[in-house]
């Protein structure tokens, strides 16, 4: 029972897989559609889809982050 | 904090994974610095192989961009070329498609410096990380000049710990706080220092909101920089982790079933084609991380400026 926290920690990080590429999909879905629509508005479709996407890819990384902390600190 | 029961499968070799991987991507000890510097106000200035590459870097963008650009500026014609043309494009591509869509056209030529700042060191202290430079000294010392692997001399101190500046957590807080008081700093240029802190909630909403908006933007202003720190430092380390660990299984699979063959199958076979992979893929991700750095620091800036209330 006390190696539990590998547990956690892979669960965790397959959560965490799971859906910051389900987000990432998503974005990239809708960036995709909007751009076919309007191919003149690209540059603006994808500015506007940049921040968010670097905001999304941010939380995964700290979520990384603290399943490591969880792995080294038990 | 260490990784000695990480890697039970490899135990009877000696190899443990864990270890050598966390000895690869943090800071070399205090302990053992690469120079001893004496401790001043409580606070050690030994050189680790962080501090090193910090300077290194530092010296290396400086020297460089600085003297491309002092010499481009003497010439007759205005006409860039070699490094010249790159620095232009780098310099045009932020001031134009960073900077100017988020700060403004007011404050462009105030903010776009320590933009570039940032993009420059970043990237070459990303860039500097995948190279390894001391890596092959030291296999030069070893099996050219035939040193050991024990003695304490100057070469061994430099193996110690990743050539990574930005990997380390304390590095990338630095720069965040950069950016941290640069918000500060621009929000009170552009407005007044007093309506800069009262531009941080929107004016005009019945009282009750307030109790909720205030800590939510207050602790808004110390998660951004936090998420800057931690995505920077993050991104490089966990690069460097896959690598290695893919790199570890040649020294995992010769523990496990007693035999050099079986390692150097799994190595040609399995290690060096995804280390290969994913080695380009960091090429990638410095230029993504760099850039990331920069527009958010650029985009939280311009937050500051004009305020969409």
């Amino acid at each position: 029972m006390e190696n539990l926290h590998y547990f956690g920690a892979a669960i965790g990080l397959g959560l965490v897989v799971f859906s910051a590429a389900f987000g990432i999909g998503k974005f990239t879905a809708a960036a995709a559609e909007s751009i076919a629509r309007q191919p003149e508005a690209a540059d603006k479709i994808t500015g506007a889809v940049n921040l968010p996407l670097f905001l999304l890819e941010g939380v995964a990384i700290l979520a990384e982050v603290f399943i490591l902390l969880i792995v080294l600190m038990k | 904090m260490s990784g000695t029961d990480q890697a039970h499968t490899s135990t009877e070799s000696g190899f443990d994974a864990g270890e050598v991987i966390i000895g690869h991507v943090s800071n070399s000890s205090l302990e053992h610095p690469i120079l001893h510097l004496p401790t001043i106000f409580g606070v050690d200035f030994s050189i680790t192989k962080h501090v090193l590459m910090l300077g290194i870097v530092a010296t290396l963008v400086f020297v460089a961009i600085t003297w491309t650009v002092r010499k481009y500026l003497k010439q007759e014609n205005p006409v860039p070329s070699g490094f010249m043309t790159a620095i232009e494009a780098i310099v045009q591509f932020i001031r134009d498609s960073i900077v100017l869509p988020n700060v403004g056209k007011k404050y462009l030529n105030t903010w776009t410096p320590l933009i570039l700042t940032f993009f420059f060191f970043i990237f070459a202290a990303n860039a500097i990380g995948l190279v390894p430079i001391f890596d092959v000294i030291g296999a030069i010392n070893r099996f050219i000049f035939g040193g050991s692997s024990q003695d304490n001399s100057f070469v061994n101190s430099l193996l110690h710990g990743s050539t990574t500046a930005t990997g380390n957590y304390n590095v990338t807080a630095g720069l965040a706080t950069i950016t941290f008081f640069a918000i500060i700093l621009a929000g009170s240029k552009a407005h007044g220092f007093i309506n800069h802190w009262k531009n941080l909630a929107p004016s005009g909403l019945a009282w009750p909101i307030y109790i909720i908006l205030i800590p939510i933007e207050v602790i808004g202003m110390f998660v951004r920089p936090f998420a800057l720190t931690m995505r920077l430092a993050a991104n490089m380390t966990g690069g460097h982790i896959a690598i290695l660990a893919i790199v570890s299984f040649v020294f995992i699979f010769t523990g496990l079933f007693n035999s050099a063959f079986a390692g150097i199958g799994v190595g040609a076979l399995v290690s060096v084609p995804l280390a290969v992979a994913i080695s380009s893929l960091e090429i990638i991700v410095i230029i993504v991380q760099a850039y990331v750095f920069t527009m958010l620091s650029a985009v939280f800036i311009g937050m500051a400026i004009n305020v969409h209330h």
